[in-house]
């Protein structure tokens, strides 16, 4: 009962902030997307809770991921990378159904049936014949939903997001089928929250310090990746500089 | 209906031809683009003067570096600040670009598709070494004389958005100050 009235109290707060604007500042505004200026109110919170990201990295993640992309031989980082990615699909499932997307939520169920089968989820197979992966998340259908994206905010441990974004997460938690029908789904959840950290590596020693603002950049990727996953003609929409003669 | 018909087929094949000439173009400049990459046997600054060149040459610097900062701030500024601040810039695209490019070991970009809107040419390509690949779509227009990158996209993030909202929030911090902001990006 307990778990039911937390997702209740979520969704509540959630179209809470359907009224609040994603945007402080529309200055660059194309097609509905506007990139100029994110709404950020707790920014000086949101740096520090990066900050200790950082320092929890350096100190304890990042030491295990070079060690494990040491150690491990690219087949099976790939296939644990599978292995999690497939464990995903029953949630992706159900997200694709309340987005009424039913040729993917069958997409993602039959991935699920053929990868499970055939390897554990450790060989993606289901490509292989023509049912490629389709992304998505309670973020995402909370966004078709019309549900705007709130404040930004810097979740500790485990980074970037939203409100909107981070309560489709908790969503997540408590209704998929998979973590709640394992015992000890805390070890999956630090597994997948591992392989993530794994899987963005390199992208990562490249921010570390590659820009004069690393929070900045970090909020500005985040917020583009997601606005990929949502617009159909993303990158044909994005903005561009007015043409100087050079 | 027939003179309608040869308009669309006249129309048809002259993108067919701009979208053949842009990827001839393109086709020659990301196999100079890999070159340059991978080839490390120059010293340090020879090896950033071929990246100087490949920027200077193919890249539309002034376009981006003014759409940084804004219609707002190249108005108040002055001449002087404003030609600093674009040496500047150029020189902090050169030193991204080859920071990037220092680590990877790229050995493969391919052409996919080119497409068109509002006169810019939209090419997607991936960019592939022996371990991963990754979409990259670059942003062109035609000058006349050349084809100039105004944007280059790696999976879904734009240099130039994600660069615009850095120097966005460098100027308010510093009430518009262009002489702020050329001092921040040359200390990178």
């Amino acid at each position: 009962m307990i778990k039911h009235l937390k997702v209740i109290l979520l969704i509540i707060s959630v179209t809470f902030f359907q009224t609040t604007p994603s945007y402080a500042n529309e200055e660059v505004s194309v097609s509905g997307i506007s990139y100029d200026e994110i709404y950020d109110p707790i920014e000086p919170i949101n740096r520090a809770v990066l900050n200790f990201n950082f320092f929890i990295d350096d100190i304890a993640i990042r030491p295990i991921v070079k060690t494990y992309k040491f150690i491990a031989p690219e087949p099976v980082e790939k296939g644990v990378s599978n292995f999690f990615s497939n464990l995903k699909e029953p949630i992706r499932t159900i997200s694709f159904i309340f987005q009424g997307e039913f040729s993917k939520s069958f997409n993602s169920i039959g991935r699920f049936t053929i990868n499970s089968l055939t390897s554990l989820g450790t060989f993606d197979l289901a490509s292989k014949i023509g049912m490629e992966k389709n992304e998505t998340d309670f973020g995402i259908t909370l966004a078709k939903g019309g549900v705007s994206s709130g404040p930004y905010i810097v979740i500790p441990i485990i980074g970037p997001s939203n409100l909107r974004d981070f309560s489709g997460d908790v969503v997540e938690y408590f209704v998929d089928p998979i973590s709640n029908n394992v015992p000890n789904r805390e070890y999956i959840a630090i597994g997948s929250g591992l392989n993530e950290r794994v899987e963005i590596d390199e992208q990562l020693e490249k921010v570390r310090d590659a820009s004069s603002d690393r929070y900045e950049m970090i909020k500005s990727i985040y917020y583009q990746n997601r606005n990929a996953q949502l617009e159909e003609e993303y990158i044909q929409n994005l903005p561009v500089p007015k043409i100087y003669i050079e | 209906m027939k003179k309608i018909l040869i308009v669309c087929g006249i129309i048809f094949s002259f993108s067919t031809i701009e979208a053949s000439e842009v990827s001839e173009w393109f086709e020659k400049e990301s196999s100079q683009f890999l070159e340059i990459i991978n080839n490390n046997e120059g010293t340090e600054s020879e090896n950033y003067e071929r990246y100087k060149y490949f920027v200077n040459k193919n890249f539309a610097v002034k376009s981006i570096a003014y759409g940084l900062i804004g219609e707002n701030i190249i108005n108040k500024s002055s001449k002087s600040e404003l030609s600093i601040y674009l040496s500047a810039f150029t020189d902090y695209l050169i030193k991204t670009i080859y920071k990037l490019a220092n680590t990877s070991t790229s050995s493969l970009i391919t052409l996919i598709d080119v497409d068109v809107k509002d006169n810019i040419y939209i090419i997607k390509s991936e960019i592939s070494d022996r371990k991963t690949s990754a979409n990259l779509y670059w942003k062109v227009i035609d000058t006349g004389s050349s084809y100039k990158i105004i944007d280059v996209i790696v999976e879904n993030t734009s240099y130039f958005v994600t660069k615009k909202s850095e120097f966005n929030k460098i100027l308010r911090k510093n009430r518009g100050s262009l002489e702020a902001l050329t001092k921040e990006i040359r200390k990178i």
